[in-house]
């Protein structure tokens, strides 16, 4: 089941990347934040780590539904463009994932060494980072660019669960304020940029 | 042996079935009065009674084509996984082939698309090589990273090994498989985001364009072909992606594959609602997560295993 949730992360984190429009880019970040949190809790489950299954549904409520519905209302509130159209080309985009893939796969070897289960999820995390850097990459508006930093957030949390046996909660829920935090200075940004037009 | 050619026989009679029961399932979500799902037999006896006219302009290829669209299919439901354990079943038929039979029939379709010498002929078989081309590459990726992960390169042996020990550890690629599986039964069968199969709009028809000029028993072959067309690629859907029930008695077992088949009928039917066509020119980007998932997955199998 775990495997299938990292493959349905990866998976929705592609087809993101394809998207050209803003709500059903916010869908499929919603969709991986949800596998991120059923994720959560499964490893939860498996290690007994009561802290895990808190930030699996802290997860789940925060990242899955309230971001994305936060953002929907900003976006509307500032009248986003919400046709966003990848700068990079669609065919040059089929060729660059499989290679980054590759890339991230055979470079994540060294790491996987050391560390004894879920290696596989350590190379997709950091796949998955490059990914995101890749979303913040092909676009120009500023929506995208929230949309990549936040996947990007969720890679770097799957690295935290997955590599770890899992994190003090302390620190997860302080990344959740980060998080917060991040989407209120985006709020101020979004002011500002209104007051230039 | 008798389980074998009573799944096909019951493939065959489902197949229209399954379209008919699309486009209803189709009508009634758009709150219309739906079709029977019988329609699809009903429109076959009536074009078996039609008169055949055949255009002046056409060669002899006109007269054989429709039979041999129709026959690399009927050869290739030989091929499938079994439905039923202990089913007689030949394992040996690789993804080349079945690509290969396949490809065969879209072959000879386009072929009578051009012989019709009628604008609209040569523009449909024209895109349906723009999308065939684009289809075959990401289906012989996508069945052969299914076999790898069942442990043989036969199909039919891989749907065995699948439903009787499914490979958990794999299942990341098996996703990947699967998500590149289903938008190639999408695309190869001319549903929505690819073709709308019920239009007669020059702007949009791909699969229609090349059959506009056949009339009666012809009409009628072409019809089964491509009601055929959706059942294989339906039922290899259901016996690698949906690995399950095999062990069941025979007549759960059966009973049990009939509805992973309408499973995945409604499942077209909701997309073919939900979304727009695409244009024509965006197809290969929609073809492209298809061949970027089959990749995918057989990279995650082979660097990660998982």
């Amino acid at each position: 089941m775990i495997d299938f949730l990292i493959g349905l992360f990866l998976a929705s984190l592609i087809v993101a990347l394809f998207t050209s429009r803003l709500y059903r880019l916010l869908f499929w970040y919603s969709l991986n934040s949800l596998t991120l949190g059923l994720l959560a809790l499964f490893i939860g489950e498996e290690l007994d780590d009561k802290a895990m299954l808190i930030t699996g549904i802290a997860t789940i409520v925060i990242k899955a539904a309230g971001i994305p519905y936060l953002l929907k209302y900003l976006s509307q509130k500032f009248h986003l463009v919400r046709q966003i159209q990848p700068e990079i080309k669609v065919q040059y985009a089929i060729i660059l994932i499989p290679a980054i893939l590759v890339f991230t796969f055979y470079l994540s070897e060294p790491i996987t060494h050391m560390i004894r289960s879920g290696s596989n999820d350590i190379a997709v995390s950091i796949s998955s980072l490059f990914l995101s850097l890749l979303l913040m990459m092909e676009h120009k508006n500023v929506a995208p660019k929230i949309i990549g930093f936040l996947c990007m957030e969720n890679a770097l949390f799957l690295l935290g669960i997955t590599a770890t046996d899992g994190m003090p909660m302390l620190v997860e829920l302080g990344i959740f304020f980060d998080l917060l935090m991040a989407i209120v200075v985006i709020n101020l940004l979004l002011h500002k940029e209104e007051a230039n037009q | 042996m008798i389980f074998y050619l009573f799944t096909i026989l019951i493939l065959l009679l489902l197949a229209p079935l399954l379209l008919s029961f699309i486009k209803a399932l189709k009508m009634y979500l758009l709150f219309k009065k739906p079709v029977s799902v019988f329609q699809g037999y009903r429109n076959f006896s009536k074009l078996m009674q039609k008169e055949t006219v055949i255009s002046e302009e056409s060669s002899r290829i006109t007269r054989v084509a429709p039979f041999l669209v129709l026959s690399p299919l009927l050869v290739t439901m030989f091929f499938l996984p079994p439905v039923v354990h202990g089913a007689f079943y030949v394992s040996f038929v690789d993804a080349f082939t079945l690509t290969g039979l396949i490809s065969l029939s879209t072959f000879f379709l386009m072929l009578l698309g051009l012989d019709s010498a009628s604008a609209f002929g040569g523009m449909g078989s024209s895109r349906e090589a723009f999308i065939a081309a684009l289809v075959e590459p990401a289906m012989v990726l996508t069945v052969f990273s299914v076999s790898m992960m069942a442990g043989d390169l036969g199909v039919g042996q891989a749907g065995v090994n699948l439903a009787m020990h499914f490979p958990k550890a794999h299942m990341a690629s098996f996703l990947f498989a699967g998500i590149s599986f289903f938008i190639l039964l999408i695309a190869e069968n001319g549903r929505i985001p690819v073709d709308n199969p019920e239009t007669h709009l020059e702007l949009t028809m791909v699969h229609e364009a090349m059959i506009l000029d056949l009339t009666g028993v012809y009409l009628a072959i072409i019809e089964t072909a491509a009601s055929v067309k959706f059942v294989i690629f339906a039922s290899l859907f259901a016996s690698l992606f949906m690995p399950f029930g095999l062990q069941y008695a025979a007549p759960a077992a059966m009973l049990l594959f009939v509805l992973k088949l309408f499973i995945i009928a409604a499942a077209v039917a909701l997309i073919e609602v939900n979304t727009a066509k695409l244009r024509l020119f965006k197809v290969p980007n929609l073809l492209g997560i298809a061949i970027v998932f089959a990749f995918l997955s057989l990279i995650t199998f082979y660097v990660l295993g998982a």
